[in-house]
């Protein structure tokens, strides 16, 4: 007996062995290899094998395409759209190819292009739940919302639980004021995601952390936003979106941690602009060389349709002082969308020329959308001010800190709304 | 890349596998319904009533979902989906928007839930024999008796439902003087007496109306196989012509693929000065006695923006599937338009006008036959009826409407005895039958193949040849299952227990392999 327990024991322990050893290869290629990766190799190899085989092709422009994703860098676009036009020459049709070149438009941030490519295509194959994705992400982008959502509906009304749909009803959502609702899909999308798809996984937290942030849940924020980094490490939008909510928490040093890796890794303008905030709010006096750096790289873009407008105007207008620089950069991007967030930036810059009612008209326009934004209502409360309507401004002050009520712009927000009072005194 | 929040996550796998998809098999035509078997309508029917009380003054109207249905396939069957909306739809003024629908909406009991099996029963009931064991004691019920009302101890699934007609925006509901139940699949001849349940399930309710639900044997009839195999039909004359015997007989000389297969059945008669938008019985001529009919089902739907926000997209539920004419959306429309198609109101097909106008196909057909079967040149002109309000089917001077896949049924039109109809309805010289409406026994099979290669609508067109093109057939000319000659006219559900499928090489009836297949 006790010599088939031994054996027994042995052989326990050596399932137990080859189950560690199984784990630890399987955690050591989930190390190496990213889904995309492992797909671009799959790809390669395929591609190697019979090079005029139209599939692998798309297979490895598609991996390009999430590489672009998982890293920010959107040289990978350029590869990925190198491979389809591979397969645009062997198959001129392809539906897959066009299909994939609207979403490299989309993360080039060719909106405009690729509204009309994705339109094109939707009547072509009105079937194909993902084009009505790409009709909506551009026309979100654009600030086309009403399109967008007829879009975005036709996705959940086709397929009731495809995720591409739940993830971009909940961002319409969030645009529409409804961030509970836009939680509620994110969570559920991310319970349905298969877990092999790493990247995926951390990018619906990463939305999920910064939705929790945008309603001052920093706790729910911070944890979901590690989860994020758990599931694929030094993940981008995690690390930049865990930047901020340390900076709500005013752990500024914290903050620029994060975002010196994210910076190293992606030294892209906005980055740096982020990181150059977070230096001045941490009291360093690299903040300014940081400034500077950032203005360099924002302009030497700006023209481009990836650019960093949006953070040069904020630049222009709150940190540089130039306020004609920050109108003359809002009124080039608002000629290109007119999407709420860069209505907000080109009201601000208004404001700041004096132009209060225009700007006004563009606040009240993007607020009119439903969103719950905590710096578009303190725009908008002193605007107000500016026309002289207390009451509106207090209004949007009070909202804005119900919203978040810690932030930067929440200590901003507390010290208008606190001499409203003082002045409204007798 | 920026850190914009451009919604480029979770599609990567869609774009994988979102692709062409394969062409779908009769009776679940587009994707969404290969996906949803109990919202896919399998056909529907509207016709002037021609059995019992309303023969000539009333409009029936058969909605069937939920196809294949195996009648042995316990322990739950196939039960109606409560949560499923299903919907009658009538144009009566030309414009391809309802303005009567009729709502059906079935709620589901279970009143047996430690029995093994929904249904159960037999004989007078079974009580613990003297040596059953403790604790039951001899004399306790076990079986319960045959089933043979919606009261039986035995249906411990009963569905009822309700129903409710929308005119004008105003919803009525349609009631009577007690619940209505859906008869449910039939098990076998042990368990129920599937007769007198159909017979129960029969309602006749105020202002002439008369309601019927429950699962019923398919009245569809196809060589499905045949057809789907790229148009390898068995006929023999020509390649997929039958003979003229053939084509007269009331036989079948290749096998139904549904025999024996089951569906579920809406079906309601109502007055046919209900539906008129003049709310009389109009003549044939007159341009007020056409409708145009549809069924739908819809499922109740995730909306971007949740109550109370208000919706930029109006309604609570989201269409799954509509059906106007038989096998539009299976034989002529592109599978990457099926679902939108499914989805979409008829008042916007001219999205779809180059499918119904330049179908697909005909040329598959004509190339198939190396030419034999010469079609006509498009636009397809000939077809406007099925899909326009024109003559033959409505009268001259109708406004024909936007093109939009209605059943269009001239309600003026007297219906023919069952005894004198033709299977080939308007084709066959008999104007009460499809494309005027659509009876149980009209073979729109043979119909749709004809009308789709031309030259039997219209006058002919040059080569055509009535012989061949004229004559184009499955080869499965009636049903395999006797049908009813007044309201519901459907035919029972085959018993769970006896049902035969037939196989190909078994052209007769499932009550005798090669004997002919009464019609009624």
């Amino acid at each position: 007996m006790s010599n088939l327990l031994t054996r027994l024991e042995h052989r326990r322990a050596w399932w137990m062995a080859m189950m560690v050893c199984v784990i630890a290869t399987s955690a050591a290629a989930q190390t190496r290899q990213t889904p995309a990766e492992q797909r671009m190799a799959w790809a390669q190899k395929a591609i190697d094998a019979n090079p005029k085989l139209v599939q692998p092709h798309n297979d490895l422009a598609l991996a390009l395409s999430r590489r672009a994703r998982e890293t920010g860098d959107p040289s990978y676009y350029d590869r990925s759209e190198r491979e389809l036009a591979t397969v645009l020459a062997l198959e001129p049709s392809n539906l897959d190819a066009k299909k994939l070149h609207v979403w490299n438009l989309l993360g080039k941030h060719e909106f405009g292009k690729a509204r009309e490519a994705a339109t094109a295509l939707n009547k072509q194959v009105p079937d194909d739940v993902l084009i009505y994705g790409f009709v909506a992400d551009a026309n979100a982008e654009l600030g086309n919302y009403d399109e967008a959502e007829i879009a975005v509906q036709w996705m959940l009304d086709m397929r009731a639980a495809n995720l591409a749909g739940h993830t971009r009803a909940a961002y319409l959502r969030e645009l529409f004021g409804d961030v509970d609702g836009a939680l509620e899909l994110f969570t559920g999308a991310f319970k349905r995601m298969a877990i092999t798809e790493v990247e995926d996984r951390a990018w619906i937290l990463s939305q999920m952390g910064h939705l929790y942030l945008s309603i001052g849940k920093e706790d729910n924020a911070e944890a979901v936003l590690k989860q994020a980094l758990m599931e694929f490490p030094r993940y981008h939008y995690a690390l930049y979106n865990l930047a901020k909510v340390r900076i709500a928490q005013k752990r500024y040093q914290e903050a620029v941690g994060f975002l010196r890796d994210l910076c190293a890794a992606l030294p892209h303008a906005e980055n740096v602009y982020a990181l150059a905030e977070a230096l001045e709010l941490a009291g360093s006096p690299e903040a300014e060389n940081t400034f500077a750096e950032f203005e360099r790289k924002a302009l030497a873009e700006s023209a481009s349709a990836d650019n960093a407008n949006r953070e040069l105007i904020a630049y222009y207008a709150d940190h540089a002082k130039n306020p004609r620089e920050a109108l003359r950069i809002a009124e080039i991007e608002r000629g290109r969308r007119h999407d709420v967030f860069t209505r907000n930036a080109y009201a601000w810059a208004l404001h700041l020329n004096g132009r209060h009612r225009e700007a006004l008209d563009e606040v009240n326009a993007a607020l009119a959308v439903g969103i719950q934004n905590a710096e578009m209502l303190y725009h908008a409360g002193v605007i107000a001010q500016s026309l002289d309507d207390a009451s509106a401004a207090r209004d949007h002050f009070e909202r804005s800190l119900s919203v978040t009520p810690r932030s930067p712009i929440a200590d901003a927000v507390r010290e208008r709304l606190g001499k409203l009072k003082t002045d409204a005194r007798p | 890349m920026r850190k914009s929040r451009i919604l480029l996550a979770a599609v990567a796998a869609a774009l994988v596998v979102t692709g062409p998809t394969g062409h779908a098999a009769n009776h679940r035509e587009a994707p969404i319904t290969a996906l949803d078997h109990k919202a896919d309508i399998t056909d529907f029917f509207a016709f002037v009533s021609y059995g019992g009380g309303g023969a000539g003054t009333h409009v029936t109207f058969i909605l069937c979902v939920d196809p294949f249905q195996e009648p042995a396939n316990g322990p739950n069957w196939s039960p109606f989906d409560p949560d499923i909306l299903y919907e009658i739809k009538i144009d009566n003024n030309n414009d391809a928007v309802e303005d009567i629908v009729f709502q059906f909406r079935f709620a589901t009991e279970q009143r047996l839930p430690n029995l093994f099996q929904v249904y159960a029963g037999a004989g007078n009931g079974f009580a613990a024999p003297a040596n059953s064991p403790a604790p039951v004691p001899p004399g306790t019920p076990i079986v319960p008796p045959q089933m043979v009302d919606f009261n039986s101890p035995g249906m411990g699934q009963r569905q009822s439902y309700s129903v409710t007609m929308v005119k004008d925006g105003f919803a009525l509901p349609v009631s009577g003087p007690g619940p209505f139940y859906a008869v449910p699949s039939n098990v076998g001849p042990r368990t129920m007496n599937y007769q007198a349940l159909f017979n129960q399930a029969t309602y006749t309710v105020g202002s002439g109306i008369k309601l019927f639900a429950g699962t019923v044997d398919d009245p569809f009839w196809i060589d499905l196989g045949a057809a789907f195999d790229t148009l390898n039909l068995r006929s023999t004359v020509a390649p997929g012509a039958l003979s003229a015997v053939q084509d007269a007989a009331n036989q079948n000389v290749a096998s139904d693929t549904v025999s024996g297969f089951a569906v579920n059945a809406i079906a309601i008669e109502v007055p046919i000065a209900m539906i008129t938008r003049t709310g009389a019985i109009e003549p044939a001529s007159s341009p007020a006695a056409t409708i145009g009919a549809w069924g739908t089902t819809s499922r109740p739907r995730t909306t971007v923006r949740r109550a109370p926000l208000p919706a930029a997209s109006s309604g609570s539920y989201s269409q799954i599937q509509r059906m106007g004419n038989p096998l539009i959306n299976e034989l002529l429309v592109g599978t990457g338009f099926k679902d939108r198609f499914s989805m979409d109101q008829p008042k916007n097909d001219s999205q779809f006008a180059s499918f119904f106008l330049d179908p697909s196909l005909a040329r598959v057909v004509n190339a198939l036959t190396a030419g034999a079967v010469a079609i006509p040149a498009v636009p397809r002109l000939d077809l406007l009826p099925v899909v326009t309000y024109r003559p033959p089917i409505a009268a001259s001077g109708t406004p024909p409407g936007p093109v939009a896949d209605l059943l269009r049924l001239n309600t003026g039109v007297a219906p023919t005895p069952a005894a004198s109809a033709s299977r080939l309805g308007l084709l066959g010289g008999d104007p009460a039958g499809f494309p005027n409406g659509r009876r149980v026994f009209d073979d729109v099979t043979d119909l749709a193949l004809r009308l789709v290669v031309g030259g039997v609508l219209a006058a002919p067109f040059p080569g055509f040849d009535p012989s061949i093109g004229g004559r184009l057939g499955d080869g499965v000319n009636v049903n395999d299952a006797p049908y009813r000659t007044a309201f519901p006219y459907l035919a029972d559900c085959p018993s769970g227990r006896d049902r035969r499928h037939l196989d190909p090489g078994e052209p007769g009836c499932t009550a005798g392999a090669g004997a002919p297949c009464p019609i009624f």
